[in-house]
């Protein structure tokens, strides 16, 4: 097929080929090495730092040979389809979920969790300017009304605990995980620690019509509780928690 | 809102680093130099709220221009329309007049997508890339409605299938494309160093009357003749007397600092912005004797 190409173009191809794959392609016909290098340095170290920049953790838990070899992992085998620098390290974590089994062999199980958890951060942060929808009261009956979340807020489940990882603290078995982000009005990323119970409530409020009180009565349904009032007073003062900490908004009209 | 007749003097390029300066020193005499600033759209479309505020502020206050990175004028996958669409409305949401692109590429298309490398990779200098590379800047002008300017990009291998020098290169684009320059005079001098040609000679052969404004920058010299573009230092002389050099063939134009990495206090990025301002009314002053001679000759 490349034949067909313009001779330019065998060319283009024959040194993105070396750029992605220095150590295996064959150096370009009539190109001195030392001006090659320069290119085959700049084009891996861009991207090697957007990537390491977005998940200082899973570099640090992997270990410094270990990232170098994925990254180059990465450069060699994934072709980007995105023109903005800001989704390579999205562009990695789809990398990381296509992986063939030789790599997937070399790496933790968690890393995928633990990747996709520092890369939601910079998503959060770079999220659309989403103003208030306009039908939100600020003034809440949050037991009566239908709570309004942040707009960026997205609730997390992971398989492992993926916010308490470090390189002296690596996961040996699974932990089911639920996680809260959100940008808060000074547009911070924040992240709240949930557990299974609020993390059913709150997503009962954003898939459907509730109301606290009915999401709550739900809930104490299906955890088949003895006095529901208790958890729904339980789960009011969790919602108020909520939206002191600025996760809940307002309500709905 | 700006209009293309607004981009004039001296300029900077916006990092995120400089812009909390740049806001707490704003309408002070130590900026009165900064005339535009300029913006990569692949850095600030979609970037989020944060980012979207800060544009804005600048929007109110500066004319903006856009120098893209990632268009890929030069590359082997289809020309990404899409993206295009979207700097396209960008450019109308923010009343952007300028968009500019290097003459260059950073995809090859591997595995049916895209292949973004990002980075500036040379173009070889043959007739059929001049065609292919022109017809490309034709589609973008098309689609978007407006003519953009392209850069001439600093490289470091030569390709040994060129048919032609950088230079007729770069003209012959330009003519096929009917284009504008975005006159880089720091990459001019980089490629001088790594292959060998005169800069003030090179200077002499471009089509002055198409630029639309240029870049000043500072460089890395790996080895004597070897320099990358890195953005990382301050200018050096031999660029300062390229410019004067082009001033007094072209006459004054915009001028705009990019400075991407090591990047110092703003007040010291003010001195050579000052010193591209303080060339530009050398020329001016020059031009304006010369016409009164003429005048009165």
């Amino acid at each position: 097929m490349t034949a067909e190409l313009p001779s330019f173009q065998r060319y283009q191809l024959a040194f993105t080929a070396r750029l992605r794959d220095p150590h295996k392609q064959p150096p370009l016909v009539g190109v001195p090495h030392e001006r090659m290098a320069v290119y085959e340095e700049i084009v891996f170290n861009n991207l090697f730092e957007s990537v390491s920049a977005c998940f200082p953790v899973a570099h640090k838990v992997l270990g410094k040979r270990k990232w170098l070899k994925l990254n180059q992992a990465f450069m060699r085998e994934y072709s980007a389809n995105s023109p903005l620098f800001r989704k390579i390290p999205e562009q990695f974590l789809q990398f990381l979920n296509n992986a063939d089994l030789e790599l997937q062999a070399m790496l933790p199980p968690y890393l995928n969790s633990l990747c996709h958890y520092e890369w939601i951060e910079l998503f959060v942060a770079s999220s659309p300017d989403t103003a208030k929808p306009i039908d939100i009261a600020p003034e809440c009956d949050l037991a009566n009304s239908k709570p309004a979340f942040a707009p960026t807020m997205q609730l997390l489940n992971y398989d492992y605990a993926v916010h308490k990882i470090s390189p002296r603290h690596k996961p040996k078995q699974p932990e089911s995980t639920q996680l809260l982000v959100f940008l808060n009005t000074d547009d911070q990323v924040k992240f709240i620690e949930l557990n299974a119970v609020t993390h059913r409530l709150i997503s009962l409020l954003q898939n459907a019509p509730l109301t606290g009180t009915q999401a709550l009565t739900l809930v104490a349904k299906e955890l088949q509780h003895p006095q529901p009032e208790s958890i729904i007073e339980f789960g009011l003062s969790i919602l108020e928690d909520l939206q002191r900490q600025g996760v809940i908004i307002g309500t709905h009209h | 809102m700006a209009i293309i007749s607004q981009i004039q003097g001296t300029g900077l390029g916006l990092k995120r680093e400089l812009i909390p300066q740049i806001q707490s020193l704003y309408g002070q005499a130590q900026l009165a130099n900064i005339n535009f600033v300029e913006i990569a759209p692949e850095n600030w479309i979609s970037a989020g709220s944060k980012a979207a505020k800060q544009l804005d502020w600048f929007v109110e206050r500066y004319p903006v221009v856009c120098h893209g990175l990632c268009l890929s004028l030069g590359g082997l996958s289809p020309l990404n329309v899409d993206f295009l669409q979207q700097v396209k409305t960008f450019l109308h949401q923010y009343q952007i007049p300028v968009y500019t692109e290097h003459l260059s590429y950073c995809t090859d298309g591997f595995k049916g997508e895209q292949g973004y490398l990002y980075d500036l990779l040379p173009i070889p200098f043959t007739e059929e890339a001049v065609h292919y590379v022109a017809q490309r800047i034709r589609q973008t002008q098309d689609i978007l409605g407006q003519r953009i300017g392209i850069e001439n990009a600093s490289f470091y291998v030569a390709a040994p299938i060129s048919e032609m020098s950088e230079l007729d290169f770069i003209n012959a684009v330009i003519t096929e494309a009917d284009c504008l320059l975005h006159l880089d005079i720091n990459n001019i001098y980089v490629n001088s160093v790594n292959f060998g040609f005169d800069p003030h000679a090179f200077l002499r052969g471009i089509p002055g009357e198409r630029i639309i404004y240029s870049h000043m920058a500072g460089h890395y010299q790996q080895t004597p003749n070897l320099l990358v573009d890195t953005h990382g230092e301050n200018v050096i002389d031999p660029v300062w007397a390229l410019l004067e050099d082009a001033y007094q063939l072209f006459g004054s134009f915009p001028t705009l600092l990019e400075r991407d990495n090591n990047i110092p206090p703003l007040l010291e990025l003010m001195h050579e912005i000052n010193k591209i301002a303080d060339y530009q009314k050398k020329t001016e002053r020059r031009f304006i004797a010369s016409e009164q001679l003429a005048a009165t000759g």
